[in-house]
């Protein structure tokens, strides 16, 4: 077991796509090492039956640890017999048993250390056997974006009324709002544009199509006159959303988390979860569809996902 | 007392320095000589280092109470006296409104949010103590939007880091049917509508207690499903006389609003009791409807649990071993393996899932083809020409508008 405290930092939790472990695999990986700071963890004591499921499960992966650590042995003597030297990167201790990091032949991963002694949680290390076997505790389901604002500034002061008046798709109204309303159809999103020659983009469902909504407003508005440039494009916040596909008794999740998450019946049908690491607000109705926003990039709406849904199945079988 | 000094009278040591006014003058206590003054005037140099301060800068602000929050306070202490509150839940919910009134944000709100601000910490301090107040109610009081009152409360609560917890069913069960006026006979009141508190308290709660097990409770406001249980509680203790009164007319008799939602929980749960009663041998031949239902009630409830369990499949355990996108009809798998004879085999089980998931989806939403924009690509003139007016357009559009300036400038052409 102490062999593999020596594994570098890096070695956890790689993102899958980034190709340094045999692609193929899908491998689950948060970003970053589950168990830390004030990320919501799953509660113990909510379910009697789930918590004994767990247990198993950690022991059953306490034995698998073991048989790997087992065979990575024998295969890391039969390997320094007929290789001297490795083009891998390896730490060599003095006792000639290295952990095999990427490019090994086996894909046998170490346990994230310190995760397994502190919390049965069940989004465990990825223990393959063999490289078909998937990776444990994936969820399996990725949120889908719905909505991006972005920001941009064009750089030059603008004379609203001429825009309303030039341009086929914009509305003004100054006594309603004092920005002008545009609106085009590919990709389909509005902007809001101001006197100040600032810009809001919204509606777009990617990061990608919100930065063209953007440059098509921006050259709309160059094409009626005006020096516009496209300076300091950010994009301010995403809507995801998805279904975990079970109903989910909201009443027990305030309880057990209650420093995170707000119900109120008579207000909102909903629960309003801030979860703090990343910073997403989650919205999580009955019917087991989570809505999630916040997020500065794409990773923070993944990550507060696969967060939560170790949570949401914690509460799937109390009837 | 100052160490030290002695006074040159008495030669006492009892020097208190005190001032006469807003002169500082220190005194022996004894014999009451002037040992030393203060200055009482100040010279020009050092009124040149006085400056003015606002009141906004000064500490005056904190340390008088201010006439809005005097206000504010005389109002918390009205609500919780209208309310019938204990004592000491005014003493908090005084402490809540003054922790809030410090908060810069509070300060300088308009009177409304003030007003309403009152009624958030008198129902903070109620769900505290688990005292069963509704928000409906406190807006009643105040003559407030329930959106004008969410937005106050969700803020305060956040400003303040205070945890609050759900609003109790039980203790909102027990404390909303003692409010319907239905356990006296009275001129509005036949004597075959009144009933027995104790009874028709102990049904209501095992109704909703059947209504939450069956996820009619979970994501809605509470008071109609309460409504709902209450009316069919009522109806069940004395079938053949009130099964011809309809619930608008219960909640008139009994005194109460009729919330809007009521109706569509009260279908919701004379469903869930159909169910259950397809699992009572000796109700299964009796073919029963909503209305013939009322009469069994006492006999679902007695054995509810079983009945529950029979009667419902685990809608959650359901959702996962589906697989991908698979029909709800797996009905037949649960009938064939309860072995007996087909006449009598009752009715397979339903999922027990929340009605917004038993609900067919309105439309279903495609998903959106994944897209390879990658932010960068040309943008076509054509495509950016077609959103700029034609100078024909320019000249049409400023026309109309003049237009109609002058149409709205001559008020009335008769």
């Amino acid at each position: 077991m102490d062999q593999n405290n020596s594994l570098p930092p890096y070695a956890q939790g790689l993102a899958s796509p980034q190709g340094a472990m045999t692609p193929g695999i899908p491998i689950f990986s948060p970003m970053m090492p589950y168990g830390t700071g004030l990320t919501p963890q799953p509660i113990q004591n909510t379910n009697s039956l789930s918590i004994l499921e767990e247990q198993q499960r950690q022991q059953q992966q306490q034995q698998q640890q073991q048989q790997q650590q087992q065979q990575q042995q024998q295969q890391q003597q039969q390997q320094q017999q007929q290789q001297q030297s490795t083009s891998q990167q390896a730490t060599q201790g003095p006792s000639g048993q290295t952990p095999q990091l990427f490019h090994s032949q086996t894909l046998t991963t170490a346990p994230l250390p310190g995760t397994t002694p502190l919390y049965p949680s069940p989004m465990t290390p990825m223990t393959p056997i063999t490289p078909a076997t998937p990776a444990s505790e994936s969820s399996g389901i990725v949120p889908q974006l719905q909505n991006i604002v972005s920001t941009v500034n064009l750089g030059c002061k603008l004379d609203l009324k001429t825009i309303a008046l030039r341009a086929r798709n914009a509305e003004y109204n100054p006594k309603r709002f004092a920005a002008v309303i545009m609106r085009i159809r590919e990709p389909r999103t509005t902007a809001l544009i101001f006197s100040s020659g600032k810009m809001v983009c919204t509606g777009a469902k990617s990061e990608e199509q919100s930065r063209l909504a953007a440059r098509k407003y921006a050259r709309v508005v160059q094409k009626l006159g005006f020096p516009a440039k496209f300076l300091d494009f950010k994009i301010q916040n995403m809507v995801g959303s998805c279904d975990v596909k079970f109903p989910i008794r909201l009443e027990g999740l305030v309880l057990t988390h209650q420093q995170f998450s707000s119900y109120e019946p008579e207000l909102f049908p909903g629960l309003i979860y801030r979860m703090i690491k990343p910073r997403i607000v989650l919205l999580i109705f009955v019917s087991g569809k989570v809505v999630l926003t916040g997020a500065k990039v794409r990773a923070e709406i993944y990550e507060a996902f696969e967060n939560i849904y170790p949570i949401l199945k914690g509460f799937r079988k109390t009837t | 007392m100052s160490g030290g000094g002695r006074c040159p009278d008495c030669g006492s040591a009892e020097l208190v320095e005190d001032s006469h006014y807003s002169q500082n003058q220190l005194v022996c206590s004894d014999c009451g000589c002037v040992v030393t003054e203060g200055v009482l005037t100040t010279t020009f140099s050092d009124e040149g280092n006085l400056r003015e301060v606002t009141y906004s800068r000064s500490t005056g602000e904190n340390e008088q109470v201010s006439r809005s929050q005097q206000r504010g306070l005389r109002r918390v202490r009205d609500l919780c006296r209208v309310l019938q509150l204990p004592p000491t839940f005014e003493d908090t919910a005084v402490a809540y409104y003054q922790q809030a009134h410090q908060l810069a944000g509070i300060r300088t709100a308009r009177l409304q949010k003030k007003e309403v601000l009152a009624g958030c910490c008198v129902l903070i301090t109620c769900r505290q103590r688990n005292w069963p107040l509704t928000m409906g109610t406190i807006c009643t009081l105040l003559y407030a939007d329930l959106d004008v009152f969410s937005g106050t409360y969700m803020q305060i609560v956040k400003l303040l880091g205070l945890d609050v917890p759900s609003l109790c069913l039980v203790d909102l069960v027990k404390t909303y049917c003692s409010s319907f006026k239905l356990f006296e006979a009275s001129p509005s009141v036949p004597a075959k509508y009144v009933e027995d508190k104790e009874k028709m308290l102990s049904r209501t709660l095992q109704l909703v207690e059947l209504a939450d097990e069956t996820w009619l409770v979970t994501g809605r406001h509470p008071l109609p499903v309460i409504t709902a249980a209450t009316f069919l509680a009522w109806q069940s203790l004395r079938p053949s006389d009130r099964l011809t009164c309809s619930l608008a007319r219960f909640c008139k008799l009994a005194n109460v609003d009729l919330p809007y939602p009521a109706s569509s929980r009260l279908q919701e749960l004379l469903a869930v009791l159909l169910r259950m009663a397809e699992q009572l041998p000796w109700l299964q031949v009796l073919k029963l409807d909503k209305r013939s239902v009322v009469k069994h009630i006492g006999d679902l409830l007695q054995h509810r649990h079983m009945l529950v369990r029979k009667a419902f499949r685990d809608g959650t355990a359901e959702m996962d071993g589906q697989g991908q996108g698979q029909g709800l009809g797996d009905g037949d798998v649960g009938s064939s393996s309860l072995e007996l004879p087909a006449g009598k085999r009752p009715a397979s089980p339903a999922l027990l899932l929340p009605p917004c998931m038993l609900k067919p989806p309105k439309r279903v939403c495609p998903i959106p083809p994944v897209s390879t924009v990658t932010g960068d690509e040309d943008i076509s003139d054509s495509e950016i020409e077609q959103y700029l007016r034609t100078p024909q357009e320019i000249r049409d559009f400023q026309k109309a508008q003049a237009a109609r300036q002058a149409a709205q400038s001559v008020p009335n052409p008769t």
